[in-house]
């Protein structure tokens, strides 16, 4: 089933009086247990894209559906309340806040739930990616790989449908990029979502089940 | 995890914004410090001035309770006579009445010192004078009473003889050398038989329990002898005088917290650009927060709480720097350092703090507004 899709997407900007078409009517879905590779040369709207997927942004033709609802015309405050619930970000830089342990930093998008613990998923999570012995260190303690597997974990902590991946092996050397998509993969058999990843990493397309190729604002 | 952790974690703006403070530990001292000054400005000059306004009203002194009363301009007599005296006593009820007569003479020590002194005749010298030494009686029958001043120059001391109009008085308390501007200053009391040859009384004065009191009476008194333009007596009260003084010193005070207002708006604009520039340094990270689902509202209750730290944390050191600065002014003013302790002073510690609260939060929500409606799209992309 397919929980996010873009149906004809367009996205334009205005820069300096010029209009540039970053998407040129974009049609994409991607579904439950599926990863997803965009690739593309930069600059071709990939991170664009993942935007209007991520709920980051809107689009400014088309229809972008979550779980076959149209979200296209939600308020900011809305896609707040989407992307807390539904969808995880892992960025390619990690992004952990530097003053919170890693247990905190996963909990973080929960942080302000106070009707909900989530420590206790908080720490499962962190066995499930091996790192039940770094709770308590901050991200100046870990090694690159250490911290994207906590922002993999955070991305996880609300059993969103779907995780957004920019460059998640972007700042990883080869053999820590390659534990990093063994967990992605076992995670999203284990919880059914859906992960979308933009890459340039050749390494990550072999692990993903389909692949798509964004030239110029149009999938190829 | 503890109770504790628990109990606190349930404010996660809370949390995330001392953590967030403790980030930049000197660049927090030094927007701390800012805030810091300015309570400390408000509080002691406001104390400062609670100090002053004390202290004058001490050195007024008893000069606002009391009405004294003369001979007015188109009285048929020279002075106040007995029946007079009788009258005001029925009009003013409690207020203890004491009619006194003056007089002026020269006394001279053993060793030919000379000191020229006013003389007071009175009966009821404890109602007007206070003595360090000795006994101010209540029914002055025998002895006299002399200023301390003069008393040294002369080098007469309790006990001692002093002879006026031929007749020899023993000093029977020292009187502290007058304070306010009732009196010269060297003045020996006696006996008010000691100055028989006068029939009318001087003056009279009536001691009330407070100024208001004290006006009360002047009112009482002049409806009663002086009626139209007639000033069959002359009523004065420095009660008036009290007044202008307060409200000097009211006016005073408010130029005062003026001059500390003027700190602590300078504090506020720091924390101003102290949070806006850490909002702006921070702006990846508030992207961070607002893609993974940390609503406007939470974002701008962490970076206010920020703010209000900053006012609290500063607001007690002030109030505390403040206190002791208050101990220092009431020692050198009034001699009596816990003065400080009554509310008069105390309550400019609440409003130092107050006002240090009040402006951080006010500085913290241009910033805190403006990361919160940052669009994350945007602040991701830093």
């Amino acid at each position: 089933m397919t929980v996010i899709a873009l149906e004809d997407a367009v996205k334009r900007y205005h820069t300096g009086g010029e209009v540039i078409e970053a998407l040129a009517g974009v049609d994409f879905g991607a579904e439950r247990g599926e990863m997803v590779t965009v690739i593309g040369p930069s600059g071709s709207g990939k991170s664009t894209m993942l935007n209007l997927v991520g709920l980051l942004d809107t689009p400014s033709e088309g229809v972008v559906r979550l779980d076959g609802r149209d979200v296209t015309d939600f308020s900011e405050d809305e896609l707040t309340e989407e992307r807390r619930s539904e969808i995880g970000f892992v960025f390619q830089a990690f992004h952990l806040l530097p003053m919170l342990t890693a247990a905190e930093n996963v909990e973080l998008p929960s942080m302000w739930d106070t009707t909900r613990d989530r420590s206790d998923r908080a720490v499962d999570l962190l066995r499930r990616v091996g790192l039940g012995d770094r709770l308590d260190h901050t991200p100046e303690e870990l090694s690159g790989g250490q911290k994207q597997r906590v922002a993999i974990a955070r991305a996880l902590i609300n059993e969103p449908d779907i995780l957004l991946a920019d460059e998640p092996t972007g700042n990883l050397d080869q053999d820590t990029g390659r534990t990093i998509l063994d967990e992605l993969t076992r995670l999203k058999r284990d919880e059914n979502i859906a992960i979308v990843a933009v890459t340039h990493d050749e390494q990550l397309v072999e692990y993903a089940d389909r692949e798509v190729r964004l030239v110029d604002g149009v999938l190829q | 995890m503890s109770r504790l952790t628990e109990l606190v974690w349930r404010f996660p703006s809370v949390v995330m914004a001392w953590r967030n403070l403790g980030r930049n530990r000197v660049r927090t001292a030094l927007a701390t410090l800012g805030i810091v000054i300015g309570v400390v400005a408000i509080a002691s000059l406001g104390i400062a001035g609670v100090a002053l306004q004390q202290q004058a009203t001490t050195d007024l002194g008893s000069l606002a309770n009391e009405v004294t009363v003369r001979s007015g301009a188109d009285s048929d007599t020279d002075g106040v006579t007995d029946e007079q005296v009788d009258a005001i006593r029925s009009v003013v009820a409690d207020a203890p009445v004491v009619p006194e007569k003056t007089n002026s003479t020269t006394l001279s020590s053993r060793d030919g010192e000379e000191a020229f002194v006013s003389v007071t005749g009175v009966t009821d010298a404890d109602a007007l004078y206070t003595v360090s030494e000795g006994e101010s009686p209540e029914r002055l029958r025998s002895g006299a009473l002399l200023t301390n001043e003069t008393a040294r120059r002369l080098g007469v001391e309790l006990g001692d003889p002093v002879t006026y109009d031929g007749r020899l008085y023993r000093v029977r308390g020292i009187v502290e050398s007058d304070d306010g501007f009732g009196g010269s200053g060297s003045e020996l009391v006696v006996p008010v038989a000691a100055l028989d040859e006068q029939e009318q009384y001087d003056s009279v004065t009536i001691v009330a329990a407070n100024g208001d009191e004290a006006q009360e009476i002047v009112s009482t008194l002049e409806s009663r002898f002086n009626e139209g333009d007639d000033e069959e007596l002359s009523i004065t009260n420095f009660a008036s005088v009290q007044e202008n003084v307060n409200s000097f010193f009211d006016t005073l005070n408010l130029a005062l917290l003026g001059i500390g207002a003027i700190s602590l708006v300078v504090a506020s604009v720091a924390i101003l650009n102290v949070m806006l520039m850490s909002t702006i340094e921070r702006r990846g990270e508030i992207g961070v927060l607002r893609a993974v689902g940390i609503r406007r509202g939470e974002v701008l209750r962490m970076i206010l709480a920020e703010a209000a730290f900053l006012g609290v944390i500063g607001g007690v050191v002030g109030a505390a720097a403040s206190l002791g600065t208050g101990l220092v002014i009431f020692e050198v003013l009034a001699g009596d350092p816990t003065l400080v302790f009554e509310w008069a002073s105390l309550q400019y510690l609440g409003y130092g703090f107050g006002f240090a609260v009040t402006a951080s939060v006010l500085s913290g929500l241009y910033p805190a507004w403006k990361a919160a409606n940052d669009l994350p799209v945007e602040a991701l992309r830093g």
